[in-house]
């Protein structure tokens, strides 16, 4: 053991050595180097205020936030317009009298979708529908109420569909399909994203009234 | 919109623009048996420009595109054990989540009418005039329709005798079908789906939709799910007829669906409608496993 702690005593010494030797030629150096710290002294001050002026700032450590508005109107997401090789934005309408079945199968190609990579950009539901069917009275020529069906809505928005993924798409929606659902494939415009909102028939009065 | 056309080495799938379709699926149980109501309407189909000749006439292979037919199951499929089992577990939460319906809400008020009638002190002035539902009580309306339900005979499922006729389209309500066709190819007879050869001046699925229309004695209307093909087979000639020009063949396959009205069925036409599993007894081995990869059985 002893040698090896003379052996490591040697090295250290060896090592205070140099560093003497490289920090003397340092030294001199400061003084030719930085003129400045030689000409403040002591009593002048280079910080505003106390020393510890600032010290409880956090606020500025907090990531940005964008000003929140009172509220924010709709706005419509960007339709995505088709290229060569994919469509743009597709509404997928799954429609049906019978709404646990409309909502599994809606369900159903959202997941779908999610497993294929498809991006949804939108997955909302239509107002519900109510048919009334009246049939004739077997004496006499009035109608009365027979039943009343009720026609659920709900569509799926993709933002874009690659060309070649689309027939897979396509023939697994149709085979899946349950009966008695309705399923339609449409373009996405902006003629449907207002149909979804109500009329206000005041504001559109006094905007013709504004515009006479 | 440009269209651009690749033909060779087909190494990738030629590319295609894309044509925007607005399609209708619907499946209702009223009306044709068979099939679905289906509807299509291509929009803003545009002309296409021809490539240089000179980049096609080197290429060896001869091009020619099929088209995969398929007929959609019209009825689901029988539940397994365990599929029944959840089904009516679901149903029971449904039902057991879900709030009393108008006609129920209905039951209720005009029992609790009639106890109300029934006891001593009942004064009628009381009531809310309710004159009409007097007439006709929920109960009644209940018994009117039960009696309408029994009357109500519906078509039988499944149907031994047509299952096993394979030429018909309506047989295997509950599977999706493939029509097969018996074509001339080199010098034998083989089962295989239809095909064309693919001619200068058209697009593959134009080829494709050429290859149904050309089929001798049936009016089957189809319409096609996309302008991509869905799968390729290629086929080297023996050594023997192999020459420069041509090596082989290329097929491209394209989806389709079988839209509404029962083609007219003809005894001498070579036609098969076929199930997945049926496949194999009538497609070489080799065909069959190009082809059932793009074949969905669900």
């Amino acid at each position: 053991m002893n040698p090896v702690f003379r052996k490591v005593q040697a090295s250290v010494a060896q090592q205070a050595l140099l560093l003497n030797k490289a920090l003397t030629p340092c030294r001199a150096a400061p003084s030719i180097r930085h003129p400045v710290w030689c000409t403040h002294s002591v009593n002048e001050r280079q910080y505003k205020g106390m020393p510890t002026h600032g010290i409880g700032r956090w606020k500025y450590l907090l990531p940005k936030q964008a000003p929140r508005k009172k509220k924010d109107k709709q706005q419509m997401k960007q339709i995505v317009s088709a290229t060569d090789t994919a469509y743009g934005t597709l509404n997928v309408n799954v429609s049906g009298y019978d709404m646990t079945v409309v909502e599994h199968y809606s369900q159903y190609i959202h997941n779908f979708c999610n497993r294929l990579g498809i991006k949804v950009a939108d997955s909302y539901a239509l107002p519900t529908k109510s048919t009334e069917v009246m049939l004739m009275q077997e004496q006499g020529t009035k109608t009365y109420v027979d039943a009343v069906l009720k026609t659920h809505h709900r569509v799926i928005q993709l933002s874009t569909l690659n060309a070649a993924l689309c027939p897979v798409f396509m023939d697994v929606l149709l085979k899946n399909q349950p009966e008695g659902v309705q399923l339609s494939v449409t373009e996405h415009t902006e003629a449907d994203f207002q149909a979804r909102f109500k009329a206000r028939p005041e504001l559109e009065g006094l905007i013709a009234q504004m515009n006479q | 919109m440009q269209q651009k056309k690749m033909a060779a080495p087909c190494g990738r799938m030629a590319s295609r623009p894309l044509l925007q379709f607005l399609s209708r699926f619907s499946r209702s149980p009223v009306g044709n048996t068979g099939f679905r109501q289906f509807s299509s309407a291509t929009v803003c189909r545009a002309a296409f420009q021809i490539n240089e000749a000179a980049e096609r006439a080197n290429s060896p292979w001869t091009l020619m595109a099929a088209v995969c037919l398929q007929r959609l199951p019209v009825i689901s499929a029988d539940c397994s054990p365990i599929e029944q089992q959840f089904k009516q577990m679901l149903h029971q939460i449904e039902l057991e989540k879900s709030v009393l319906s108008d006609h129920e809400l209905r039951l209720l008020e005009d029992a609790e009418r009639m106890s109300r009638k029934q006891a001593d002190d009942y004064d009628s002035d009381e009531e809310d005039s309710h004159g009409d539902q007097e007439i006709m009580m929920a109960q009644d309306l209940e018994d009117i329709w039960e009696q309408k339900m029994k009357s109500f005979q519906p078509a039988p499922r499944v149907r031994a005798d047509v299952d096993k006729d394979l030429t018909s389209a309506e047989r295997c309500l509950a599977d999706s079908l493939v029509l097969l066709a018996e074509q001339e190819v080199g010098d034998e007879k083989l089962w295989l789906l239809p095909q064309t050869r693919w001619q200068e001046g058209e697009t593959l699925r134009q080829t494709a939709e050429r290859a149904l229309t050309s089929l001798p004695a049936a009016g089957f209307k189809a319409t096609f799910l996309g302008n991509a093909p869905c799968g390729v087979y290629k086929y080297k000639l023996p050594k023997a007829i192999r020459t420069e020009n041509s090596i082989g063949t290329k097929v491209f396959f394209f989806k389709a669906i079988l839209a509404d009205g029962a083609p007219p069925k003809t005894k001498t036409a070579p036609f098969l409608w076929v199930k997945k599993s049926e496949l194999q007894k009538y497609l070489k081995p080799a065909y069959m496993m190009k082809v059932e990869r793009f074949i969905l059985d669900l």
